[in-house]
């Protein structure tokens, strides 16, 4: 809890790590992940650092094995991503892994490539056989019309041939030739339009297309492609169409000459197509063996690979000394921790089988540590709301283990409703007994992952919800009569007020708590389920809503303030307790302490007899500004008395609150003694005296460049500018002072939200429920189901969701605005360990997918 | 006409982009990192630190300059092409302007290709990409330029701006130069046109560019045809006529001798005065060439000043390809060992830092 509160004490730490062994060391930390690595060569840029090289074939084996994994995702081999936590592979078998990944590479790729190799003369094969088969119709079409083209062509020779075939088209000579293929379906208009213009008509194009989507080699894609044939006349017009054809990446096949040598061909493109499925088949068979095992140990590959890279970066992080035995980095690290700091470096150094162990020693520092708060499943979620809003400073109060109550607490109370708390408990409490379930775990959906992550934060709020559900007496807008109501009707007609006449004479009856026996007492918890039917029931509540939001209100930010002692007081800054913390609580509670005060005064005092008599609250609190009293009925004697003393008070907290802090200090600089102001760095002094006094023997002896960086804070003196500070006190008294007017109004958010769920359930119920129920006949049980369904589906998409997240994102500017800003700045760094826990822990967000 | 209200109706989510992808433009402390490495793979390392991320990572061969420049190339497409596949008109017809230039110069590339009796194979993977058009390969079958236009260039964009360029002469070299000189100055003018026509913003910005690309061009032809056997009045057809020059200056140019003339019509353009003004002896040496191009850089980051127009599509596209030329030229200073060269390269912007 102490930890909680305040965070982790810090501390800057050198690690001597022997040459030998710093690579194991950083692997033991790596596994514990303890510590926060400083950069201590930030002048060198990347690629002239130690380790380039090494981290140059981290990412060469990265590259080989995205391709890997590209290659067995294609092949749809399931990855197995164990829980495995393979090690950091030690430097000397890192070639022996790199050896195996590119001994697979090599051999996937000459497979793979022989693969697309057989798929493309495959390709090339049935497109053959398509062509040859309708490029046959092709002739039989053209012979049929030949003879009116031929007149058209003016090829007067073919006129008397009209029967062709093709020995006697042979018999013409070379002339007349033909080129045949086949192109995308995409192109072939353009590629009838163009032969045409540049052959100028002495061309013939027939084309059909196939009936099969062909795959495209380059692309994967299925496609449709076009047979054509194009008969030409003459050798240069040839060379033309054969130019045109590259041009539109047309497919060429020669064109058989006679119908014996088509029949041949096709005879022969049969067989060898057999052949090469099977080929193919062979080889995909191989690959996929291939492919199985090398999936098998890819993960772990992939997670040595990280945890390799890692600490290749780690070690470009720190700097040699002069004699290259050992390498030193800077950490920050938790003081608890260092025992096992060391422990972990012991570890390594054996390991390594070093003779010389690598040690760690504290070091004094001015620099500002970073925030470290250690959390547990249960409190992350809540300390993520708070960090958020800002990482809190080194050693701050923290706002997140009250926030663990209040936060809930202040949703519940817009979020009121017994049903909809019990649902919202019941599905936390579901995702928190199946927390451990690998699927919900590691699902990739960033919306579910967000509720998950706050699975404790969703069960308080829902147990939370219950509560004020029970205190507001709702439940999906129903009220329960547990106990019995206090009210009594039957009194009325008992003591002669109301005769039976009246029931069906009146719409609207009023029962009258000073007749005996009609108010029994209070119900026990909560709302009296009778207000349920009132019809001034809305005013009633509204009335108490209203003043338990001011009151939690005050409560809240009083709670802060308070809080902020804590830090003036660890901060050595004890003039803030009595400059700033007790202006401001006097201001806060002199005004709006004494509004609850008088709420709390109106409800205990003034009962249901003389309460014609009770006074407004308003007019009394806004008097008390004006001092003026004489008009109204002063609630208890000396009432104007002690208002006039509270109004002058808070008065006067504003100018000790404007000036204090900055006199003060002034004070102090121009020669004013200092009591004590210093001592914490005093006695971070004497704890490492003797460790100061050693470093600066190393450092004599390794020259002055690390010295520069441990003592470069030592040179900061503590400047002091009256204008700068009185302007910030000015700035802060502003802020607070109308802060306190405007963030009591805020609280009224309270009321409001909850006003709007309980009559936005209302309204479901009366505008859904109501009208399956009324249905009296029995089909009414029919029609109830559908009306059901819907009122759950509105329930849980409006009223849960939707309202939860608007309660929720209320409660959060509750806790950010309202309250933080009383005692906490969070404008801290958070600790971020060297953890190899914290890589990516799935193939995609390796980025290798 | 465009207006400032419903711009981003239409093309605002790209005008977006177009401003994430300018911020991933390197910086000056990026080419000073740059300009520090020793190796290719040291380049490599720090532009994985910047928005290329594992762009050149990915290749399995080892890293020549040539790689380099095809993977940046491949880099600048794979943008332009998600840019133009969102767009919506006017926005899609100005990214087409944009890609008209690569066009031209792919097609008068093939052409002296086949003039020289290479393979269409062998050219095509030099064409650039974003000037890629089905009828590309089909370019060297033309022998004269009317053929070129009435067989292969009809279906293409390109065939507006031919008007001028159709003649009868065989294709020879300084044919196809004059071919690339007159497709330049119908497509600078059609372009200009166009920008003027869209008003606005796009105007203020896009003129003032297109201009100067004029300019720059009937600077650089003048230059250029001293010593060859150009006739004044061949040469003054060249002139796109929308710059700045425009008819004062362009009569004067078509008229010079030499390079020293040349100086002098600059000298009365204030703008182009700096350019053509010697440099100091103390600074380093700049070429022509990379002053005018300094000069562009210079006006294409204005671009980006306003909002709610083409221009920065244009800019950045231009400001790329700028930067695709500095991280080459360093490059080819690394692997040749030039370093007393490596720092001209032009910085676009100067970055937050330093």
């Amino acid at each position: 809890m102490g930890s909680l509160l305040r965070g982790e004490e810090m501390c800057l730490a050198q690690l001597f790590l022997q040459s030998g062994s710093a690579y194991d060391c950083i692997v033991e930390l790596g596994e514990l992940g303890l510590v926060e690595f400083r950069d201590l060569n930030p002048n060198v840029n990347a690629f002239q650092r130690k380790h380039v090289n090494e981290i140059k074939k981290c990412e060469e084996m990265e590259r080989i094995l995205g391709y890997l994994l590209r290659e067995v995702k294609k092949a749809d081999i399931s990855l197995p991503e164990g829980d495995v936590n393979p090690v950091a592979p030690l430097p000397k078998h890192v070639m022996a892994i790199m050896e195996q990944l590119q001994r697979l590479e090599v051999e996937l790729g000459e497979v793979t490539r022989n693969k697309e190799k057989l798929q493309r003369n495959l390709l090339e094969l049935t497109e053959y056989t398509h062509m040859l088969r309708i490029s046959r119709s092709f002739v039989q079409k053209t012979s049929e019309r030949e003879p009116l083209q031929v007149q058209y062509e003016e090829f007067p020779f073919l006129e008397k041939d009209t029967l062709m075939d093709y020995s006697s088209m042979q018999r013409l000579g070379a002339k007349l030739g033909f080129i045949s293929g086949l192109i995308k379906r995409t192109k072939i208009e353009a590629f009838e339009r163009m032969l045409w213009r540049v052959c100028k008509g002495y061309t013939i194009l027939s084309y059909a297309e196939v009936e099969e989507y062909l795959e495209d080699p380059d692309t994967g894609e299925p496609t449709r492609s076009v047979v054509f044939l194009i008969s030409y006349w003459g050798d240069q017009i040839g060379q033309k169409v054969k130019k045109i054809c590259d041009c539109y990446h047309c497919h060429l096949y020669p064109y058989p000459s006679t119908n014996e040598e088509r029949n041949d061909v096709v005879e022969g493109l049969r067989t060898r197509i057999q052949d090469l499925h099977t080929v193919l088949h062979r080889t995909e068979d191989y690959l996929k063996q291939v492919l199985m095992k090398a999936s098998e140990s890819v993960y772990t590959w992939v997670v040595q690979v990280k945890k390799m890279k890692a600490i290749y970066y780690i070690l470009n992080l720190c700097s040699f000394d002069v004699t290259n035995k050992c390498l030193i980095a800077e950490v920050w690290c938790p003081v608890n921790d260092i025992p096992t700091l060391r422990r972990a470096l012991e570890e390594g150094s054996r390991k390594s089988g070093a003779t010389v162990p690598s040690f760690v020693n504290r070091i004094p520092t001015n620099d500002t540590p970073p925030t470290q708060i250690r959390t547990n499943k249960f409190t992350s979620g809540f300390q993520n709301i708070v960090d958020a809003y800002g990482v809190g400073n080194y050693r701050e109060v923290n706002p997140a283990p009250f926030t663990i109550i209040t936060f809930p607490f202040l949703f519940a109370v817009m979020f009121g409703d017994l049903g909809h708390g019990v649902i919202m408990a019941l599905f936390a409490l579901w995702m928190v007994l199946y927390e451990n379930n690998r699927k919900l775990k590691n699902t990739r959906n960033e919306i579910w992952n967000t509720f998950f992550e706050g699975r404790y934060i969703i069960l308080m709020m829902g147990l939370f919800s219950i509560y004020t559900g029970l205190i507001y007496n709702d439940c999906f807008s129903k009220s329960l009569n547990i106990f019995g109501s206090g009210w009594n009707v039957t009194a009325m007609f008992r003591a002669q007020v109301w005769k039976n006449a009246d029931i069906s004479g009146n719409r609207f009856l009023t029962l009258d708590p000073n007749v005996t026996g009609v108010f029994n007492g209070p119900y026990p918890l909560g709302i009296d389920p009778i207000w349920n039917l009132a019809t001034n029931r809305l005013t009633f509540l509204n009335s108490y809503k209203m003043k338990m939001s001011v009151i939690l209100g005050v409560i809240h930010m009083s709670f802060g303030v308070i809080l902020s002692t804590y830090n003036h007081s660890h901060f050595r800054k004890k003039h803030n307790l009595y400059l700033v913390f007790l202006p401001e609580l006097l201001f806060l509670l002199c005004l709006f302490g004494y509004l609850v005060f008088m709420i709390f005064y109106k409800w205990l005092v003034f009962t249901a007899k003389d309460s014609r008599e009770a006074p407004s609250i308003l007019i009394h609190f806004i008097n008390m500004f004006l001092m003026q009293g004489d008009g109204v009925q002063p609630l208890y004697p000396g009432q104007i008395g002690l208002q006039v003393f509270l109004v002058v008070v808070a008065v006067l907290s504003v100018p000790v609150l404007l000036l204090g802090k900055p006199v003060y200090l002034y004070w102090l600089h121009n020669g004013g003694h200092r009591p004590g102001l210093y001592r914490g760095y005093e006695r971070v002094r004497r704890n490492s005296e003797e460790e100061l006094y050693l470093m600066r023997d190393h450092d004599m002896e390794e020259g002055s460049s690390h010295s520069d960086l441990s003592s470069s804070g030592d040179r900061q003196t503590d400047e002091f500018d009256f204008a700068d500070e009185f302007l910030h006190q000015a700035i802060h008294t502003i802020e607070y002072c109308l802060g306190c007017v405007s963030n009591t109004a805020s609280y009224l958010r309270l009321w409001a939200l909850s006003l709007a769920h309980a009559q936005l359930s209302e309204v479901l119920w009366t505008m859904v429920m109501r009208v399956g129920l009324r249905m009296d006949t029995s089909l009414g049980i029919l029609f109830l189901v559908p009306v059901f369904g819907l009122f759950a589906v509105l329930t849980v998409s409006i009223l849960l969701v939707m309202e939860g997240l608007s309660a929720f994102l209320h409660a959060l500017r509750l806790h950010w605005v309202e309250f933080q800003n009383k005692f906490y700045s969070g404008t801290g760094v958070k600790f971020c360990p060297f953890s190899f826990s914290l890589l990516p822990s799935s193939f995609e967000q390796y980025g290798l997918l | 006409m465009l207006s400032v209200i419903s711009f981003n109706v239409d093309h605002g989510y790209l005008e977006g982009l177009v401003r994430g992808m300018k911020a991933g433009i390197l910086t000056r402390a990026d080419y000073h990192n740059l300009a520090q490495c020793d190796t290719l793979e040291d380049m490599k390392l720090h532009l994985q630190c910047t928005d290329y991320g594992k762009t050149l990572s990915s290749s399995e061969d080892d890293l020549t300059v040539s790689l380099v420049d095809s993977k940046l190339r491949e880099n600048l497409v794979a943008e332009f092409s998600c840019l133009r596949s969102n767009a919506l008109p006017p926005l899609s017809t100005f990214l087409d302007y944009i890609t008209y230039s690569y066009m031209i110069d792919n097609v008068v590339m093939l052409i002296t290709g086949a003039l020289k009796q290479r393979d269409v194979a062998e050219l095509l993977p030099r064409c650039h990409p974003l000037g890629a058009f089905d009828q590309m390969a089909a370019v060297g079958i033309a022998r004269t330029p009317t053929e070129l236009y009435s067989a292969v260039l009809v279906d293409t964009p390109l065939a507006q701006f031919f008007q001028d360029a159709v003649s009868e002469s065989n294709l020879d070299e300084m044919e196809a130069e004059i071919l690339r000189n007159k497709l330049f100055k119908a497509y600078l003018e059609s372009f200009h046109s166009f920008c003027k026509n869209i008003g606005g913003a796009t105007k203020d910005i896009m003129c003032p560019i297109l201009e100067f690309e004029a300019d720059r061009r009937a600077f650089i032809i003048t230059v250029n045809s001293f010593g060859t056997d150009l006739s004044n009045a061949e040469r003054s057809a060249l002139y796109p006529a929308c710059g700045r020059l425009h008819p004062e200056g362009l009569c004067l140019l078509g008229a010079a001798q030499d390079a020293a003339q040349v100086k002098d019509v600059a000298d009365r353009y204030p703008a182009y005065k700096i350019i053509f003004e010697e440099p100091e002896p103390g600074s380093g040496f700049k070429t022509l060439e990379d002053r005018f191009f300094e000069q562009e850089v210079k006006l294409n980051t204005l671009a980006f000043l306003q909002q709610f127009h083409f221009g920065v599509f244009y800019s950045y596209i231009k400001l790329k390809e700028q930067e695709s030329r500095n991280i080459v030229w360093i490059a080819e200073c690394v692997t040749q060992r030039q370093k007393s060269k490596i720092h001209n390269y032009i910085t676009i912007f100067q970055g937050t830092e330093q």
